[in-house]
């Protein structure tokens, strides 16, 4: 039992990005995802991408989680309410 | 003169001819106010994630156009009024990205 629970917690913590509000399967890079050359577009359409950054419930995920550059998580977050007021998300 | 990108949800129990008459209406406007459509772009029914005004289904249009404030403004103003529609949104962009489709859709 208590092996069982050291390895619980050391999984907790060696996963370096891990929130409350983490999707478990998906797995964040250090870099920023959406910076770069082939980065994919931010737009209030492209709604496969925007669900990615938000929770279960349908919070913004922080870009402490997910390493989202600022200048990219302004315009991620203006996208994903945008896509909230026309009930995309 | 500015790119705008302009989103309409209707309710969904539209005829066809109910819908094609919609887009024209509303596309008449823009042009009668100094505005130039660009494209047009059909969603049709889409489920929503939440309910807007005891809605679960809208009927979605989107147009690509250009033209100035003053355009939007009477464009707006006639929404505002209109009992068909549920929602509308207006996005100034700096290009129209006309490649990329991100819903299926049918021209009209």
């Amino acid at each position: 039992m208590k092996r069982r629970k050291n390895i619980k917690n050391k999984k907790r913590f060696t996963q370096s990005k891990l929130s409350l509000f983490q999707k478990s399967d998906i797995k964040f890079s250090k870099s920023c995802p959406l910076s770069g050359k082939n980065a994919p577009d931010i737009d209030y359409k492209n709604i496969k991408i925007l669900k990615k950054y938000i929770s279960e419930s349908g919070r913004i995920l922080p870009s402490r989680v997910t390493s989202v550059s600022f200048k990219k998580q302004r315009k991620l977050a203006r996208s994903i309410k945008r896509a909230r007021l026309l009930a995309l998300i | 003169m500015n790119c705008y990108e302009h989103t309409l949800i209707a309710k969904q129990d539209l005829q066809e001819n109910q819908a094609k008459d919609l887009i024209n209406k509303y596309k008449e406007i823009i042009t009668k106010n100094s505005g130039k459509i660009v494209k047009t772009e059909e969603w049709g029914i889409k489920n929503f994630s939440h309910k807007i005004k005891n809605n679960r289904k809208g009927f979605y249009f989107h147009i690509k156009l250009e033209g100035t404030g003053q355009t939007i403004q009477e464009l707006e103003k006639a929404e505002n009024i209109d009992q068909i529609l549920i929602r509308f949104l207006t996005v100034k962009v700096k290009n129209h990205d006309l490649n990329k489709i991100y819903f299926e859709k049918k021209d009209i």
